[in-house]
């Protein structure tokens, strides 16, 4: 679709500069190459459309607040340049913020990708029950995030922990008021673990699944003939089967990242970034300052310094994707 | 303020919202119909259709009666109205939303976070319905303008308040010889002695509503300004203000445990109803909710109105307020609703089981709805006296909202109580606050 056929016309977007005059671009659009075209970009419409209206209007829209003065309760905003971006590069917060961002999405990620690989493979075997096992997995993934998240935030009660409790029968810590008792969220270090690990309980059955379906398309002839050579696990796992799974592993990572990242829920039901900071993410940071502080223009500013963080990350991810494409 | 949701300790044969609901729907039942009877609303509203937004409200019996209210006075005045509860910390999210449309409910409630000063330039003026019942009912409370009045002019008519009281063991502060406390330093020392025998205390020092009202409360009571009467200049860089960190400090040292930095608006609940805590400084559904899941703990559970400090008595009080879109379809009818319910607020104050604070002065006769029934709420018939509101003395201004919001009082607190020195945590804390006053004031 996007090549024109040898010695045919030129693409649309040179048709003012063709030789030939008014019969020339007339004719062209009769051709056969000009229907394609227009049928090729026909079907193409609907979902750059989706696209732009979806995600181009409404980030557009955020530059345009970060840009401003708007406030909540304003109509009518004043353009102010990179004034919020520089607001917030001197809130000290912001970099506590950004610091916790990146610790929360790499960290979850490679907690996931490791539990969710172990998992797969796990499943891949033949065992009894495995369809049970598999549907009961994803329900982390299905159930509303804020029933699971007010689950756990008991579950890491100060006072009433389930997992506290178990610990102190099994006498590894001391009892309720002891020392050694955990603050799960309460902690510095134990609070981001705490956030951290809720979202990998929610999001590794995904990633699970994602490679599931990736190593159920690798054809076993191909993993036997690896076996036969004499390959071992590990050889044929990384000789094998990532990269005949490199495209749905790409794609399933873009797609963690992005909601790690921009994962407002988890932080804001259990600590909603406290304390002093341990558990502040830039999306909290945006909600309370732009939402519930009422400023607008500094909240969607903080909340487009996730772009610069998202982007390279993506954009490495999509770039080896279609290297390994072709 | 607190989550005061029933299911939260031990189980009862007759559940707390069971309890609740019975309460507000015999107080409704008795007294509705007289109320509704003593006003008459203008005829132009008949036939029309009033949309209004509430929070849930910590007692659930007095969403109960709230409902019943707003039906009954809807088919007395020939309006059809529909309520709409949703929990206050997503309020201001949709607020949000509903200017963006331009459309919404016709009547909307600020619960705890006062929007009035984002809004007004957008918010119906009513002052003429806030004189009319500051009249009629001997006068505003001076603290009900800070949430309601931009520039001396009223575009919310306050609702009630809540206010938070020190709960407190008999039986724990006598086994150490001590009595009702007084003062701020009274319930340190019990605290410290208490803890020593299993019975800390404890205030958030986390991201919540309390941990913003409480630690204020010390604040003002140490002499604390967070700003001058204005609402414009900062004060709270101050000599008290270091010796409030100081004082916070040794009463988490002595009386604490770390469990306090992870705590939310319900833990102290939790706290006072296990039998653990000493003390609380929290709302009295704390104390409606021990009724129903420790009888034995409540019975030994008092009530200070507030404890005094070096600068006084102020006890820190979350505001709601009823507000009115410009693009409202039915502003008639808002009004009249507002004016229906302000006539009613011993009803209200009754459903509510002594919550709901009134904002005018003659609500406060004595024996008040409930409070003045009930031999320990009774104390808190003089709030009215000590009651101050975030960003005192200064009015509720938006950047006094968002200081709120980013929650850096608090986290003030917690450095200092966590070992950080006192001057590097006012240099990042005023900083902070400044950088945002200075914002509001260059937008």
């Amino acid at each position: 679709m996007t090549q024109a056929s040898p010695g045919g016309p030129p693409p649309p977007g040179s048709i003012s500069v063709a030789i030939g005059g008014r019969v020339r671009d007339t004719s062209w659009w009769r051709t056969p190459t000009a229907r394609r075209y227009l049928f090729g970009y026909t079907l193409l419409a609907p979902a750059v459309l989706y696209v732009g209206l979806l995600v181009g209007v409404p980030f557009a829209f955020s530059l345009y607040l970060a840009m401003s003065d708007a406030s909540v309760g304003s109509p009518v905003a004043r353009f102010v340049g990179i004034e919020n971006f520089k607001s917030a590069l001197e809130n000290a917060v912001f970099y506590t913020a950004v610091r916790n961002t990146l610790v929360f999405t790499i960290g979850a990620g490679i907690l996931k990708g490791v539990l969710g690989t172990t998992l797969a493979f796990l499943l891949l075997q033949p065992f009894k029950g495995r369809k049970v096992v598999r549907a009961l997995l994803v329900i982390p993934f299905t159930l509303p995030i804020a029933v699971s998240v007010l689950g756990w935030k008991w579950m890491f009660d100060s006072q009433f922990s389930v997992i506290n409790w178990a610990l102190s029968r099994l006498s590894l810590i001391g009892g309720y008021g002891s020392p050694d008792w955990p603050v799960w969220l309460g902690q510095p270090g134990l609070a981001l673990f705490s956030v951290m690990f809720v979202n990998v309980w929610r999001g590794f059955p995904f990633s699970a699944i994602v490679l599931l379906a990736g190593l159920t398309s690798v054809p076993p002839e191909v993993l036997d003939a690896a076996k036969v050579d004499g390959a071992s696990f590990m050889q044929r796992f990384r000789k094998v089967i990532v990269p005949m799974i490199a495209p749905i592993l790409f794609i399933g990572s873009a797609f963690d990242t992005v909601f790690t990242l921009s994962d407002l829920s988890i932080v804001y039901l259990l600590t909603n970034g406290g304390p002093d900071g341990a558990t502040e993410i830039l999306p909290t940071l945006a909600y309370n300052t732009g939402i519930r502080g009422g400023a607008l223009g500094r909240g969607a500013a903080i909340s487009l310094f996730l772009f610069p963080l998202l982007l390279p990350a993506i954009v490495l991810l999509l770039r080896t994707l279609r290297r390994r494409q072709y | 303020m607190s989550e005061r949701r029933p299911a939260e300790t031990h189980p009862t044969t007759l559940s707390r919202r069971g309890f609740l609901t019975t309460a507000g729907g015999a107080v409704a039942g008795l007294t509705l119909a007289d109320m509704l009877a003593a006003r008459q609303a203008p005829a132009q509203i008949k036939g029309t259709n009033l949309r209004l937004l509430i929070w849930s409200h910590y007692v659930p019996a007095y969403d109960v009666w709230f409902d019943k209210f707003a039906k009954e006075w809807g088919d007395k005045n020939g309006v059809k109205v529909r309520v709409d509860h949703m929990p206050h910390l997503e309020l201001p999210a949709r607020y949000a939303a509903e200017f963006a449309a331009g459309a919404g409910h016709d009547l909307m409630y600020y619960a705890g976070q006062i929007l009035t000063g984002q809004y007004y330039r957008n918010l119906v003026d009513v002052s003429d319905l806030a004189e009319g019942l500051g009249k009629k009912y001997g006068g505003w409370l001076d603290a009900a303008k800070s949430a309601a009045q931009v520039s001396g002019q009223w575009y919310a008519v306050p609702d009630f308040f809540i206010s938070i009281p020190v709960l407190w063991r008999k039986d724990l502060f006598a086994s150490v010889g001590m009595g009702e406390p007084k003062t701020w330093e009274d319930l340190r020392k019990a605290a410290g002695q208490l803890k020593a025998k299993g019975h800390p205390t404890g205030m958030q020092f986390s991201h919540c509503n309390d941990a913003n009202h409480n630690w204020r409360a010390l604040m003002y009571c140490y002499g604390v300004k967070e700003t001058d009467p204005t609402g414009q200049n900062i004060m709270i860089d101050s000599k008290e203000m270091r010796e409030a960190l100081k004082f916070a400090k040794a009463m988490y040292d002595e009386g604490m445990t770390p469990e306090v930095f992870s705590w939310d608006d319900a833990s102290d609940n939790r706290f006072l109803a296990s039998g653990v805590a000493s003390w609380i400084h929290d709302a009295i559904s704390a104390f409606h909710s021990t009724r129903l899941t420790n009888p034995k703990v409540f019975e030994q559970t008092f009530v200070v109105p507030e404890v005094a400090g070096p600068g006084g008595t102020w006890n820190v009080g979350e505001p709601n307020v009823w507000a009115i879109w410009k693009f409202s379809k039915n502003v008639p009818a808002a009004k009249e609703f507002i004016q229906g319910l302000a006539d009613s607020q011993k009803d209200a104050m009754q459903a509510s089981l002594g919550y709901n604070m009134p904002f005018l002065r003659g609500q406060y006769t004595k024996p008040m709805p409930y409070l003045g029934n009930d031999a320990k709420l009774g104390k808190l018939q003089d709030q009215e006296k000590i009651t101050a509101f975030l960003g005192f003395p200064g009015p509720m201004t938006p950047p006094a909202q968002e200081v709120v919001t980013t929650f850096i009082i608090p986290d003030m607190f917690t450095r200092v109580a966590r070992g950080g020195p006192i001057e590097d945590t006012m240099k990042w804390g005023v900083g902070e606050i400044r950088r945002i006053y200075a914002k509001h004031k260059a937008s």
